[in-house]
């Protein structure tokens, strides 16, 4: 039998699904996930969640996540990179596309899903960046 | 939303248009079943007799894109049998005499002949609506994905400003939002014609406080919208960010979106897994996905509340903030060198007067619902109450339009879309999840049994539906939840891309496709013969 030493932690969070912002507590162990609980405090749901909320939770641990960056090489295909390398050829390519053809061509598309901070460093990304305006965010489809 | 999810409770009159929300969002449902074992009513209008539509008072089968008809027969009801609310329409709004004008034609006989719905039942919802004390509307994306999304919503503002609906208890308009942190996307200033807290950008005065705050000039015009953007990839637009979006299964018309996609010059993504738009890139940055980062997120009913770390992010994975400002100190900004998230949401706080009276700390036990205009307020629950931001409520006068494509001989059957209650979106995230998968393994076609009929489909077979920008192959589920001519699918599935359909018009103001309303022609299929369904390739 198996025996393991390490602790069960709680951390107090809101589901990452719909806008109904349900409040539950991540169960964790071994820094993987292994339940969900509702908040019965909840302002939201007072205790309740859906089947997303309660049991979508595995993707966070799915062998498909990314762990490292990826850029395309000279044959058009994704290859490892690392971060140092994958933020320069990210910025510069942002820099030559508004030397060639000026800083109404870059664009710049946030998440819904994402923490407010970083939509906020999405839209100030633009507006420091290039002067516009030219964001948006995924809620026209 | 117009007042808290709490007040879902409330209502003695509960109106659902154009939300399926027992599926989308499930956990407020639970609020209205409360109401409705508290004895309020219920009338829910939608073209799918959905599980609310079982759970009605009255339930209005409307065809799919006339809501706005259904809405102006309503007020015409309302008016003609003395139900507005006269002291509310002297004190708190204007226009009412020309709206009395205008809804003189728009008889409930006029209303049937556009919605299907027989004039009785559009009488007696409206009669019902407009007499009750605490009446509330909940609607979602089956009111604003339309050409006409506007003019629905402000056929819904005029139904609660004529009967005195807004600003009290178990009352008002009320959008549920989608997506956990849309709300916050909006807030956070990424919008084309906003910036942070929803001050327009066309106005000098704020574009001469962002100016002196973000230290560099800027335009006064608006941004385009992400609509936009698309269509003048490759012509005006060559380079894009793209922060956790899988756009080419989400957007409407996903040829079009491709190839937008792949005309540009330099595509960055970030995101938590090599999505369809992802492989489209020439750069993919790992993201930490929502267990794995601090922040905030705002939900529905504007409440401000905070994410927490839960568990390491794999491999080299990093927060979406640290990697944009990344690459921003790479291109010489300034401004953009945070350490924690903790600095940009105190940022945002300070340039956004609905944001004033929080920060990062204060905002820590989620119990702010903004506006909260100063330090101390203890936030707005209830918006609309006293009086209107802008002063006086106006009514619109709207008119009902045809969607922008409507039935024919060729494309004889109206496609509409939307949501299931096991899958989230594109499923790039229950789609790696086991149990769903087992709930929900496949995407189905729902078609009326003598739909199938007619057109020699049966249950567990499968189709080829087509309209006029492409085909997908689909199995076919007969059920009675689709009317007679309407046929329904959810757009979850890669497998399944429905959106290679879709996108046949735009709200011309908001630029929301009407992904709510597509004519399509379905014919039987050997499963052998499937289409594939390769999303990305050549």
């Amino acid at each position: 039998m198996n025996v393991t030493n390490s602790e069960t932690k709680t951390t107090r969070t809101i589901c990452g699904y719909c806008g109904v912002g349900c409040s539950l507590d991540l169960v964790t162990r071994d820094n993987r996930i292994i339940a969900v609980h509702p908040d019965f405090d909840g302002p939201a749901n007072q205790g309740a969640l859906c089947v997303k909320g309660q049991f979508a939770y595995d993707y966070v641990h799915h062998p498909d996540r990314l762990t490292h960056p990826l850029v395309r090489d000279e044959a058009g295909q994704l290859q490892r990179a690392t971060w140092d390398e994958a933020l320069q050829r990210a910025a510069q390519g942002f820099m030559d596309v508004e030397q060639r053809h000026g800083r109404h061509a870059v664009y710049g598309v946030a998440s819904g899903r994402t923490p407010s901070e970083a939509n906020y460093m999405m839209q100030k990304f633009i507006r420091v960046g290039f002067g516009t305006s030219y964001i948006d965010n995924c809620s026209r489809a | 939303m117009s007042n808290p999810l709490a007040d879902m409770e409330k209502p003695d009159v509960i109106f659902c248009i154009g939300t399926n929300m027992t599926e989308a969002h499930p956990v407020a449902a639970t609020r209205l079943k409360k109401a409705l074992a508290r004895g309020a009513r219920m009338i829910v209008a939608d073209p799918r007799r959905i599980r609310l539509a079982e759970m009605a008072d009255l339930y209005l089968p409307i065809r799919v894109g006339s809501d706005t008809a259904l809405l102006l027969g309503m007020a015409h009801v309302i008016v003609r049998e003395g139900l507005a609310d006269s002291e509310f329409i002297a004190t708190r709004t204007e226009g009412y005499d020309e709206l009395v004008d205008h809804l003189q034609e728009k008889t409930p006989e006029w209303a049937e002949s556009i919605t299907g719905v027989p004039a009785a039942l559009i009488e007696e919802a409206a009669v019902l609506y407009g007499s009750s004390d605490k009446a509330a509307i909940y609607y979602t994306l089956g009111i604003t994905e339309h050409i006409c999304g506007v003019e629905n919503v402000q056929s819904l503002c005029n139904l609660a400003l004529l009967t005195g609906n807004f600003g009290r208890e178990g009352t008002g308009v009320n959008p549920m939002r989608g997506q956990n942190n849309i709300q916050g996307a909006g807030d956070s200033g990424a919008l084309p014609n906003n910036y942070p807290g929803f001050q327009p950008v066309d106005d000098a005065a704020n574009r001469a406080k962002f100016e002196k705050a973000y230290g560099r000039k800027m335009d006064l015009e608006k941004g385009i919208t992400k609509v936009t953007a698309l269509d003048q990839c490759g012509d005006r637009i060559f380079a894009m960010l793209i922060d956790g979006e899988n756009t080419v299964v989400s957007d409407p018309d996903q040829e079009h979106c491709i190839h937008a996609l792949k005309s540009l010059e330099h595509l960055v993504v970030i995101d938590i897994f090599l999505t369809e738009t992802a492989e489209l890139a020439d750069v993919v940055l790992p993201a930490t996905s929502w267990a794995e980062t601090d922040g905030n997120f705002v939900n529905t009913e504007r409440r401000i509340q905070r994410v927490r770390k839960a568990v390491e992010p794999p491999g080299e994975a990093r927060p979406d903030w640290w990697i944009i400002g990344q690459i921003a100190q790479r291109m010489g900004m300034s401004g953009m060198d945070f350490d924690s998230p903790v600095p940009i949401f105190n940022e945002l706080c300070e340039l956004s007067p609905i944001y004033a009276g929080i920060d990062w700390d204060l905002a820590e036990g989620g119990q702010y619902q903004w506006p909260i205009p100063y330090r101390g307020h203890p936030g707005t629950p209830r918006l609309h109450e006293g009086e209107f931001i802008n002063g006086r409520g106006k009514f619109s006068f709207t008119d009902y339009r045809d969607p922008a494509e409507t039935i024919d001989e060729d494309y004889p059957l109206w496609l509409t879309t939307g949501r299931r209650l096991e899958s989230y979106h594109t499923r790039t995230q229950t789609g790696r999840s086991e149990g769903i998968n087992q709930l929900l393994p496949e995407e189905t076609l729902e078609v009326h049994p003598s739909d199938a009929a007619r057109y020699g489909l049966h249950d567990g077979g499968w189709a080829r539906m087509s309209s006029r920008r492409g085909a997908v192959d689909v199995k076919v589920e007969t059920t009675r939840r689709s009317p007679q001519g309407t046929v329904f699918a959810s757009f979850s599935f890669a497998e399944v891309p429905i959106n290679v359909l879709t996108g046949s018009g735009y709200d011309p103001i908001t630029h929301t496709a009407e992904l709510k309303v597509c004519p399509v022609h379905v014919e039987p299929i050997a499963e052998g013969a499937k289409l594939a369904a390769d999303l990305v390739g050549e």
